[in-house]
């Protein structure tokens, strides 16, 4: 057998028989979880696997791409209300509804996109704050005008007899989801158009100057990762079996954003990570309010904002390389302390 | 248009200045979105809700108090927090400003509950529906706002034009090495920068509150007033107050011609047709576009 | 007027190296001196290293990631490498820089105003707000005129002026004659030995045109590549003929060739 070129062997996936073997450890734990794991934590699962879907997709855009991006809450609306507004008015079902949100959302992310090709960085995120706004607006209309004061009600996805409502059935559902949603950031990154996007996040001049065509790679960037985004929103709608754009707050976005901060920013792991620190933090918070006076028990989401926002506060001012950088410091000073007992 | 539009449009107009004026400090001197404004507006509003009920006799003092706390909590936030951005990329800035928002939000609800206040009552005022002219009714509260927002822009003035500090302040926003170089403690002057933008905010909140009452959701006029700044420029006074005009008379024609739910999106609108024709507004410098 | 006394240097360099991204090294290990009281030019082509150096001495070298690696600067006996900008400018070591030396937005007056000097007292600052009137005179009529509208003499008169009001002790300038007319260039020289000499301060001149610098240094370093490749007396420095070849431009129609290039050429010619 001829031996692999050492760029091929690069871009290969699992090349190492240690990162094959970590790879079969996932995918056993992944698993055997929905077998073992209560309803609650199964739960909680889901979210997380839901939440990984949107922070991959915010990290394409602003870890790889260097785009800054506040439009998350936006586009999970735009995703949720075509599942709404399309079961509502047509009672379409979900092999109709999920392609729409993809298309709605791989337009929103042109006209999103759009002003990246004038505005970098500060403004260009004070450009999707307002697309944010719009998208809020025409959510609250569409309530208004459908006098639904209080949401939109979604019958899960069904397919004949089978309908879509048991824990363990949406984590398959959704682990698919999240798999292919990693796959796509994986293999987007290592490939070529994911070298155009870091060569953008560096020096987008320079980029252009080197022959990458600056404002195609920009808008792809958008275009995937709003695509992504508002499938994720499609799924949550299903999830929920419910959309109302009270959900869609600003609030959700910096979530998303703290997400790959937390994590680490431009990194599929930090995503991953990210989405589940961020969602499994409230819960947290929620358990550690149990043992404070009364009066902070009563109100829990005023201490989950408040430890998020420190928290957040926390991670940028001395890690800015997330819960990655957190974990190469705590295995450089572990391996530093065992060379250093072994010499 | 009525006469009372017209006034409608001058009072929202004047608090949509006041606030934009903290946002405009800020980012001239230091080239940094503080995206907590409208948090720390709040947090001002609470600190009259706290001293009004100290010293409910005296209105005086207890206005004079919250705003000292509101100068107060400026320097207080840069020496704590943002000081350690100083040099670092604007961006992780803001993301902090950010994080801070919510921080105080969070704290807020935490000190004071979701509960409405009211402090004008506690101070024994009852806002009386004033009839500046025939066909006109505004509240003396909007009153008091219009003349604090032009007190505000002319001290700003004179401060930035003819003091020592304030010309500081502006070598510092124009080139921050120069000025370390020839002895400006650049420190000093965020500092100072933050503390006149939450003193100026801390104003607008309490007469609001003094206005409509305060409760934890007052926050989201401080992101309504950004437009106004960025409409005229970040970095420029005169900007901000055109801008608070222009994005005023915007949102209330639209809800008196076109739609009453605009209210909170026709800002948004203005900013995103800005950024399409002229992203540097129509007061600011043109350069701090590429230096982003 | 320094701590320093006659004999220690009021600035010294030793084997001094400086790396840009830690990678790219703009410095090889030089050595220079500034006695007090003195004026000492700093020359050589872009590229030299010669803002380098001055970035060095000054603090502000962390722009382009640039760092001290080796050697050590001294200033009146003090160790001052890597330290922070605003700890060197508290110390007297003041900058006039090759661009943005003047607050384009800002008036002269204003220029002037903001200037400080943590040293000096109110009556100390009146004095020197003072001599800048009388140094640079022609800056009294242009008090109310925006910095960015000045002639470039003009900018550079306002840059040494609020420069001197820091109360510096040892003063750098770099390219003081950059996009300047002779006669300006002259003048300005003239102005700057008058400073020298009424404050009693040390200054350190980086020059490309080192007929400019040597006409009122009192001792020269050559800068190429980063290293020292000749240093002396001012004078000493005009008469020899590398320097007037390479750097006055009085080549008789050969190609401007390098110092180095130059010395070999010198050394295997026995009879100069």
């Amino acid at each position: 057998m001829v031996a692999p070129s050492p760029y091929a062997r690069d871009l290969k996936l699992f090349g190492t028989r240690r990162a094959r073997l970590r790879l079969a450890a996932a995918v056993v734990a992944l698993g055997v979880l929905p077998f073992v794991a209560s309803p609650f934590l199964l739960d909680l699962a889901n979210q997380v696997l839901l939440a990984c879907i949107g922070a991959l997709a915010l990290m394409l855009l602003t870890g790889f791409a260097g785009l800054i991006s506040l439009g998350t809450a936006g586009l999970l609306a735009a995703g949720a209300y075509t599942v709404g507004a399309l079961f509502r008015e047509f009672g379409a079902p979900f092999w109709v509804t999920l392609p729409c949100a993809a298309l709605l959302g791989a337009l929103l992310g042109l006209i999103f996109g759009l002003p990246s090709m004038r505005l970098r960085g500060l403004y260009l995120a004070i450009s999707t704050l307002g697309l944010h706004f719009v998208m809020v607006y025409l959510g609250g209309e569409y309530e208004a005008r459908q006098s639904l004061s209080t949401g939109v009600m979604i019958d899960p996805p069904s397919i004949g007899s089978f309908s879509l409502t048991s824990g363990r059935a949406w984590y398959a559902v959704l682990l698919g989801f999240a798999a292919l949603a990693l796959l796509i950031s994986v293999n987007l990154k290592r490939t070529r158009t994911g070298r155009a996007w870091r060569a953008l996040r560096e020096r987008d001049v320079v980029a252009g100057a080197l022959g990458i065509d600056v404002q195609r790679f920009k808008l792809l960037a958008f275009v995937v990762s709003a695509t992504m985004t508002a499938i994720a929103g499609a799924l949550f709608a299903y999830f929920r079996n419910f959309v109302s754009i009270d959900a869609f707050s600003l609030y959700l976005t910096v979530q998303y954003v703290a997400m790959i901060i937390i994590g680490g920013m431009g990194s599929i792991p930090g995503a991953l990570l990210g989405a589940a620190f961020v969602i499994l933090f409230p819960y947290a918070i929620e358990a550690l309010a149990s043992y404070l006076p009364e009066r902070f028990s009563n109100t829990v989401f005023a201490l989950d904002y408040a430890a998020f926002g420190l928290v957040m506060i926390l991670f940028l001012l001395l890690e800015p390389a997330g819960l990655v950088g957190l974990w190469r410091r705590l295995r450089n000073a572990v391996t530093a302390r065992r060379a250093k007992t072994a010499s | 248009m009525s006469l009372q539009l017209v006034a409608n449009v001058i009072v929202l107009a004047a608090i949509y200045a006041l606030v934009s004026v903290g946002y405009v400090l800020i980012y001239r001197v230091s080239r940094v979105l503080n995206l907590a404004h409208g948090e720390l507006m709040m947090i001002g509003a609470y600190f009259l809700v706290a001293t009004s009920s100290l010293f409910s006799g005296n209105p005086i003092v207890a206005i004079a108090l919250a705003a000292l706390c509101g100068l107060a909590m400026g320097i207080v936030v840069y020496a704590v927090l943002m000081r350690w951005m100083t040099g670092e990329a604007v961006l992780a800035a803001v993301l902090i400003t950010i994080a801070l928002g919510i921080l105080l939000r969070g704290l807020a609800v935490l000190v004071w509950t979701t509960q409405q206040f009211y402090p004008g009552a506690t101070l024994g005022w009852h806002n009386p529906s004033v009839r500046i002219v025939p066909g006109v009714q505004i509240s003396a509260a909007s009153i008091a706002i219009v003349i604090v927002t032009a007190a505000v822009y002319l001290g700003l003035f004179v401060f930035l034009q003819f003091t020592r500090w304030g010309i500081r302040m502006r070598a510092a926003g124009q080139n921050p090495l120069l000025a370390e170089q020839r002895g400006i403690r650049l420190h000093g002057v965020y500092a100072l920068a933050w503390g006149l933008s939450t003193f100026t905010a801390s104003l607008a909140g309490m007469i609001l509150a003094l206005d409509s009452g305060v409760e934890s959701t007052m926050a989201t006029i401080g992101l309504k007033a950004f437009p106004a700044a960025l409409v005229g420029g970040l970095d420029s006074l005169i900007g901000a107050l055109i801008g608070a005009l222009i994005v005023a008379a915007a949102e209330i024609a639209a809800i008196q011609y076109v739609n009453p739910l605009l209210s909170d999106v026709v800002p948004f609108l203005v900013l995103l047709v800005v950024l399409a024709i002229r992203p540097w507004g129509l007061f600011g410098s043109r350069e701090q576009l590429d230096r982003v | 007027m320094t701590a320093a006394s006659a004999n220690t240097p009021l600035l010294a360099i030793e084997a001094l190296e400086v790396a840009y991204h830690r990678t790219a090294v703009a410095l090889h290990g030089i050595s220079l001196k500034v006695m007090p009281q003195t004026i000492v030019a700093v020359l050589g082509n872009n590229g030299a290293g010669k803002t380098t150096t001055l970035r060095a001495i000054s603090g502000f070298i962390g722009i382009d990631d640039a760092r001290v690696t080796g050697g050590r600067i001294a200033f009146a006996g003090e160790r001052i490498e890597n330290q922070s900008p605003h700890a060197n400018t508290a110390r007297g070591i003041v900058l006039v820089p090759e661009r943005d030396k003047v607050f384009p937005n800002l008036t002269v007056a204003e220029n002037l105003i903001v200037a400080t000097s943590h040293r000096a007292n109110a009556a100390e600052r009146r004095q020197l707000e003072a001599l800048v009137f009388a140094f640079f005179p022609a800056l009294t009529a242009l008090r109310q005129r925006l910095a960015g509208l000045l002639s470039g003499g003009e900018r550079q008169m306002l840059a040494l002026g609020s420069a001197i009001i820091c109360k510096p002790e040892l003063l750098l300038v770099d390219e003081l004659s950059l996009g300047l007319a002779p006669v300006a260039v002259e003048d300005l020289t003239r102005r700057l030995a008058g400073i020298r000499k009424e404050l009693g301060i040390g200054i350190l001149l980086v020059e490309q045109n080192a007929a400019v610098a040597l006409a009122i240094a009192d001792y020269g370093y050559v800068l190429e590549n980063g290293r020292v490749v000749l240093e002396g007396a001012a004078a000493d420095l005009r008469g020899r003929r590398e320097i007037q070849q390479s750097y006055l431009g009085q080549a008789s129609g050969e190609e401007r060739r390098s110092y180095r290039a130059l010395r070999r050429q010198e050394t295997e010619r026995p009879n100069g």
